[in-house]
Order: structure tokens, then C-alpha cells, then sequence
């Protein structure tokens, strides 16, 4: 407090720069909360613990049916079973506690300052609403993140046993962030547009609902309508309902590990995609050069056996009906689609899950950052903004009489500025 | 054009309605360079609005607001960096500790580390709360937790301090290490305008004074002239000891006392002080004099004293005599 005024920050300082500051302004001191004290690290080391354990559990009661199925041939690889099923449980369970924690961290962002009074303080200064949201949001992601990303290794388990590849796991945490990123950018919201964190609350989890079990329910509920009103002609909904649901998304990440994408989770999103994968005449799946006799709904019927010249990977091909399995297998089959069937969905829901819950978590951030403005101010920041990027102001068009108070190009300030950003 | 500073406030014609009401109805008001400028009046009057709209958190209805010469509509962001504003109902981030709240602010305002790490010992010892740096703010009195506000209105250096009410709330303790560090900001050269409903609490510390009441500056000036203005509708109070014989003579010597109104009086208690209130429009001498003259008539008098101003009751009269003479 000894020298006089000082500019605080050279007006040459890049926008994007004094975006990225304040942002990290208000992380430091979100993060500085929260990961005081223990608190956050027993959460995370009991989620942890949690998600090991679950896996043990798995592992348990899966191993014996699959070593027994697999010495009668029933399965066409026991480790890998297992490893499906540790996959298969561990995804489903972080994606719920996704669900739940996201939007927690996030309802209460806005709508708790107002509550304790301190938004005023902190919107009279000169941070961007922008930046504010945006530091709000990633310092909730972070925790959400870091729980999501430290889970990996426990995912990771998977690959003494087989069955999901790296390939698997990367689009499990693909969707995993994705809905982090969604579903806390939308408790933000709620919590810019109602004043009362519980009221936010109510209605982010209200929003949870809809896009996991709602989606699913109107669909579900168009598809029949559809059905009725186009006599003779199945139809069904638009699936574009279901790209917002995370439990489809992961749905699809998990049959992507089923052994030549036949199965149930398979059966499931080739009826809402309306490709039905089950070859009517039966035909041959093959994981490595195993090959087992399938029926029409993909189900292994009879024995597996090593077939050169089988194709490698897990591949299902269709033969004629009545031709013998190692012949079917031999002659390499045709692929399901040459034969007029269509192909699996599988990698059909995840990505577009994943653009579209991104868009709406993006546009979900630039509705609270309007409402973060100050009720009897937004029309003059849209203005201010409108004013700057049409054109500088012109001088002495207002009625301004005496300069503006100097703002000094001072050097010092420069190199003060350097100094903060290292 | 002048090379003249501009006021550091400045406002035409400012008006704020919410709906039909109004809470301030065309408001004129310059206030210069290392003023500290108060905004009295009661309850609802406007203040706290006035104050919103100069700290951008508002927009005015109408009229214009600008700080050292910049328009809060046009370039708030600009003018939230000239401003420090402390409103009246404001809570603190409990979860942070002393240090970082300071901290904290200071980055929203793009203060440089190498100067926060400075600034934050600095501004603590002005608000007197270096001992509690590393202290939780969830920990801080009330009193401590005001004078934390006031720090962080500091810590871009700014050229006006808005305090809206920053002594309510506070034990008298509290009130006067508040009225101590203001002086002492005023001594740094900051302009600052500051609220209260109290008057006797801006006498003591302001250069001039502005007495608003339901959205309208009814008197602005220096504190003598208003202070002055204000004592012309004085009530003393007397108090006397007696049975109530003596009381009502008391009352009867009293009302044929010269500058003295009709006489009201308390309950009668035995062996207690009965309080006397008299309409007074004398000045000091006058007030002497009738107390030597009371004295000498015989009363046992224990207390005899100017009734602290109360502000309501004064802007009951202050408006009621606007109203009088709006009408005539």
C-alpha cells in the first residue's frame, strides 16, 4: 500500500490469457477447499477400495462357471469371461457413481454463493461470468477426474484376464469423462438459474433421471405408437433419443468386449438400431481360430474346435444353413453383411453419445455464464461486448470530458505480469 | 479540455425502479478526490441501491453513474477495478483461511504473486488482523470478519471505497477500531462513501454527509451545515428526581421555560429518575443556561443531556417539512 495507483494489468495482456488466470483464479481457490484436510483423499481411497473389492467379488463368483463352462466347451475362453465380467461390473458401477457425484459437486457452485452471500463480492470484480463458470466447473471436474482416472489401474485388472482390450478401456473412460463433463456442466446450470442449492439439486438429479431411465422409457413408449400407426411395418423411434443415455453409451463400450460382438448387450442395441445381428440360418463364431456353432440368436450350440485357416479375432460368419461347422469356418465364411444381413451396432451409441452430451454440457455452460451477470446488468454487458468487438471506441464520443484516469503502459506492470504467469 | 481530474463520484439524474417502486428517484451526487463521503438515512431509503448501481452490480432505470469519470453502464469492468465495494449482507468463504482470502481477491483483480505476497502482510496489519493470517475465516468474530471484507475491498489499490453499513452489527468496540481504520484509509487518500443509518457514527469520521430518504438526496454538505440543520428540532432529556408532585411541577417550570415545547414525561418510580423529553430549539448557550436555571429552581437533576440523534425520528421531520413545503 506504499506507491500510488498502478495499473493492475497491461491492456495488452491476450484475452485468452486473462481468461485462463481468472480461471485458474477461482480453481486455486475451489481446489484449496476441498483438498484441505483428509477429506478428500479417504473418499477417494475408500471408492477405491470399493471398486477393488468389487472386482474381487466379481471375480469370485464368476471363475467357477466359467472354468466349468469352458471345459465343456461352452464358452470359448474361461480368463476371458471373467475378464468380460470384471469389465462389465466395474463399468456399470463407476458410471453410476458418475451419475451421482458429477452433479454434485456442481449444484451447489453457483446457487450456495448466493445462498452465503458471496456472489455479490465476487462478481464485483473484474473476473469474466465466463471465467467464474468455467473455473467453477473444471474444479468440480477435477475431483470427478481424478476419482475417474485413478480407477484405472483397478479397470486395468482386465488385462491379466483378457476379453476387453486397451481399446475397450480407453473408450470405457471416454464415456466415464464425457459424462462427468456432461451431467456437472448441467448441475452448474440448475445452479445458476435457481437460487436454492436444494431446489438445483432436485432438479439436476430430476435431469439424471430423464437422460438415464426417461430417454429409454419415451422411446421405448414413440416405438410403440410407431408400431401401431404403420400397419404391417415395424418401425420404431428416432434413436437420437438415446444418445444422451450414458447407461446406452456404456452399454455399447461393454458389448464391444462380447466375444464377435454376439450377445446379449449385442442382441440388445441391435434392436434399437433396428440391424438385426442373429443370422437366421445359424452360423460359425470364431475367437482366435476356435470356431463354435451358433444358432440363430448367436448362442453357442456346439462343440469349439481349432480350425486353420478359421479367421483369426473374434469374427462371427454366416453360412448356409445345414453346411457342417468346419467347413462353414474353413471356407472363411462370408461376413453377415454380404449376405444380406446387417451388421453388429456395436460403436454404433458411444461416440455419438459422447459429441452429443459434449454439446450440451458446452451449451449448458454458456447459459450459466449469462446468468451469473448480475441481474440488472446483462444487457449492458452484452452491449459492452458488442461495443468492443465492433469496433474500438472512438474518441471523444462520449461525454467524457476529462481523459480517462492514465493508464500508464507502465514496464514495471509488464514484468510484474511475466512474473505471475511463472 | 481541462486537465482537471474528474470526481472520483459522480451522478445526473439517477434513477432505480423495481417494478413500480422507487427506490431511488433522480439522485445528483459529486463527490470528490479523498472525500469520505456519508450516505445517512433510514432503512429502504435508497442507500444500499445507490451503492449497487456505482459498484456495476446494478443498472440504473435512468440518469447516469460514473466513477473517476468512467460510466458504469459503459465500461463496468474498468470501473470495478477503480472500486472497492463492501456490501451490507456479505459472507466470507469459511473453508479458506485468512491469508488465501485475501489471496484470493487479489488474483480476481490480476494482482501479480510477487505483489500479493507482500500485500497480504500489509493489508492485514491495517485492519488489524496480522496475528490471524493463518487463522480459518469461519473462526473470525463478526468484527473481525468486517474488517477481513474491508481488507479485500483493498487489495488492488483502489481509488473509492463503497462500505455500505460497514459498522453494523459491531459491539461500540468493534465500531471504533472500524472508525479507526477508516480515518486511517482517509489519511492514504481514499475516496471513500460509506453508509449508515446512524448519524452520529458518519459525524465522526466523514467530510460531508448526504441525508436520503425514500430515493431522494434531501440534503447533501458538509457535516457542520447539516448537523447544524438537524439540532434546530433537538430533544433534551432531563432527568429528575422526586415523588410525582415534584414531577409535575417539574413539567410545569419546564414548558414556561423559553425554546422549550410541550413537555413529555416517563413513568413516575420511587427513588428513581423520572425522564423528562423537551423539544429544544435553543443552541448551546440556551442549553446552559436552562440547566443552571433548573438547578437553581430547586430540581434534583441526575442527567440532562441531548438526545442521540435518531435518525428515523429526525427524517420523520426532515420529510415531513419537504412535504409541507412541496404542498404549500
Amino acid at each position: 500500500m506504499t506507491a500510488a495507483t498502478r495499473p493492475m494489468a497491461s491492456p495488452r495482456r491476450g484475452a485468452a490469457r486473462e481468461f485462463g488466470a481468472a480461471v485458474r483464479t477461482i480453481m486455486v481457490k475451489e481446489l484449496r477447499g476441498r483438498f484441505r484436510g483428509r477429506r478428500a483423499f479417504v473418499v477417494l481411497t475408500i471408492y477405491l477400495g470399493l471398486l477393488a473389492l468389487l472386482a474381487y467379488g466379481t471375480y469370485v463368483l464368476i471363475a467357477p462357471t466359467a472354468r466349468q463352462a469352458s471345459q465343456f466347451g461352452g464358452a470359448p475362453n474361461a480368463s476371458a469371461t471373467i475378464g468380460i465380467g470384471i469389465f462389465t461390473v466395474l463399468s456399470f458401477f463407476q458410471l453410476l457413481l458418475v451419475c451421482f457425484i458429477a452433479p454434485a459437486f456442481t449444484t451447489g457452485a453457483i446457487s450456495l454463493e448466493r445462498e452465503k452471500q458471496t456472489l455479490d463480492l465476487l462478481i464485483s470484480t473484474p473476473l469474466r461470468p465466463g471465467a467464474i463458470v468455467v473455473g467453477k466447473l473444471l474444479a468440480a471436474l477435477a475431483y470427478v477426474g481424478l476419482m475417474i482416472l485413478a480407477a484405472i489401474p483397478i479397470s486395468a485388472i482386465v488385462f491379466m484376464y483378457g476379453g476387453a482390450t486397451v481399446d475397450d478401456l480407453v473408450r470405457q473412460q471416454v464415456v466415464l469423462l464425457v459424462t462427468a463433463l456432461g451431467l456437472g456442466a448441467i448441475g452448474l446450470f440448475f445452479s445458476a438459474l435457481i437460487k436454492r442449492t436444494q431446489a438445483a439439486t432436485v432438479l439436476t438429479y430430476c435431469a439424471v433421471l430423464v437422460l438415464t431411465i426417461g430417454t429409454v422409457l419415451i422411446w421405448i413408449f414413440f416405438s410403440i405408437l410407431a408400431q401401431r400407426d404403420a400397419v404391417g411395418v415395424t418401425r420404431r423411434a428416432p434413436e437420437q433419443i438415446l444418445w444422451v443415455n450414458p447407461a446406452l453409451a456404456m452399454i455399447d463400450v461393454v458389448a464391444g468386449t462380447e466375444a464377435g460382438n454376439v450377445g446379449g448387450l449385442n442382441g440388445l442395441l441391435g434392436q434399437i438400431t433396428g440391424e438385426d445381428i442373429t443370422n437366421a440360418g445359424g452360423g460359425v463364431t470364431c475367437n482366435g481360430n476356435v470356431c463354435f456353432q451358433t444358432d440363430d440368436k448367436g448362442n453357442v450350440i456346439g462343440p469349439g474346435s481349432a480350425l486353420p485357416g478359421a479367421p483369426v479375432g473374434g469374427v462371427t460368419v454366416a453360412c448356409p444353413a445345414g453346411m457342417p461347422a468346419d467347413q462353414c469356418a474353413a471356407s472363411g465364411g462370408q461376413p453377415i453383411a454380404a449376405v444380406g444381413q446387417p451388421q453388429s451396432a456395436v460403436g454404433h451409441f458411444w461416440p455419438r453419445y459422447s459429441i452429443t452430451v459434449a454439446v450440451i454440457a458446452l451449451l449448458a455452460t454458456l447459459f450459466s455464464m449469462r446468468l451469473v451477470v448480475p441481474a440488472g446488468m446483462r444487457f449492458v454487458f452484452r452491449r459492452t461486448r458488442r461495443q468492443t468487438a465492433a469496433a474500438p471506441p472512438s474518441p471523444g464520443s462520449v461525454a467524457m470530458e476529462p481523459p480517462a484516469p492514465p493508464a500508464v503502459p507502465d514496464v514495471q506492470a509488464d514484468i510484474a505480469t511475466a512474473e505471475d504467469s511463472t | 479540455m481541462s486537465m482537471r481530474l474528474p470526481p472520483v463520484i459522480e451522478t445526473r439524474g439517477l434513477v432505480k425502479r423495481y417494478g413500480d417502486q422507487v427506490a431511488v428517484a433522480g439522485v445528483d451526487l459529486v463527490v470528490g478526490p479523498a472525500e469520505i463521503f456519508g450516505l445517512v438515512g433510514p432503512n429502504g431509503a435508497g442507500k444500499t441501491t445507490m451503492m449497487k448501481v456505482l459498484a456495476t452490480l446494478l443498472a440504473p432505470t435512468a440518469g447516469e453513474a460514473r466513477v473517476c469519470g468512467i460510466s458504469v453502464m459503459e465500461d463496468p469492468i474498468e470501473v470495478r477495478r477503480r472500486i472497492g465495494y463492501m456490501p451490507d449482507f456479505y459472507g466470507v468463504y469459511d473453508d479458506l483461511r485468512v491469508w488465501e482470502y485475501l489471496d484470493f481477491f487479489a488474483r480476481c483483480y490480476g494482482v501479480s504473486a510477487q505483489r500479493r505476497a507482500g500485500m497480504i502482510g500489509e493489508l492485514l496489519e491495517i485492519v488489524g488482523l496480522a496475528d490471524k493470517r493463518g487463522a480459518y475465516v469461519e473462526t473470525l468474530s463478526r468484527g473481525m470478519r468486517q474488517r477481513l471484507c474491508l481488507a479485500h475491498t483493498l487489495v488492488h489499490e483502489p481509488a473509492l471505497l463503497i462500505l455500505d453499513e460497514p459498522a453494523s452489527g459491531l459491539d461500540p468496540r468493534a465500531r471504533v477500531e472500524m472508525r479507526e481504520i477508516l480515518r486511517e484509509l482517509r489519511g492514504m487518500g481514499k475516496t471513500i462513501l460509506v453508509s449508515s443509518h446512524i448519524l452520529p457514527e458518519l459525524a465522526e469520521m466523514c467530510t460531508s454527509v448526504g441525508i436520503i430518504d425514500r430515493g431522494r438526496l434531501l440534503r447533501a454538505g458538509s457535516i457542520r451545515d447539516i448537523e447544524v440543520s438537524l439540532r434546530a428540532g433537538a430533544v433534551l432529556q432531563v432527568d429528575v428526581l422526586g415523588d410525582e408532585a415534584t414531577i409535575a411541577a417539574a413539567e410545569a417550570w419546564l414548558s414556561n421555560a423559553p425554546h422549550v415545547g410541550d413537555v413529555l414525561h416517563g413513568d413516575v418510580a420511587m427513588g428513581l429518575a423520572t425522564r423528562l423529553e423537551i423539544p429544544f430549539d435553543g443552541d448551546g448557550n440556551d442549553q446552559a443556561e436552562l440547566l443552571r436555571s433548573l438547578i437553581a429552581a430547586g430540581y434534583r437533576v441526575t442527567g440532562f443531556h441531548q438526545a442521540t440523534s435518531d435518525l428515523e425520528e429526525i427524517f420523520l421531520k426532515v420529510t415531513g417539512q419537504d412535504e409541507q413545503e412541496g404542498a404549500a
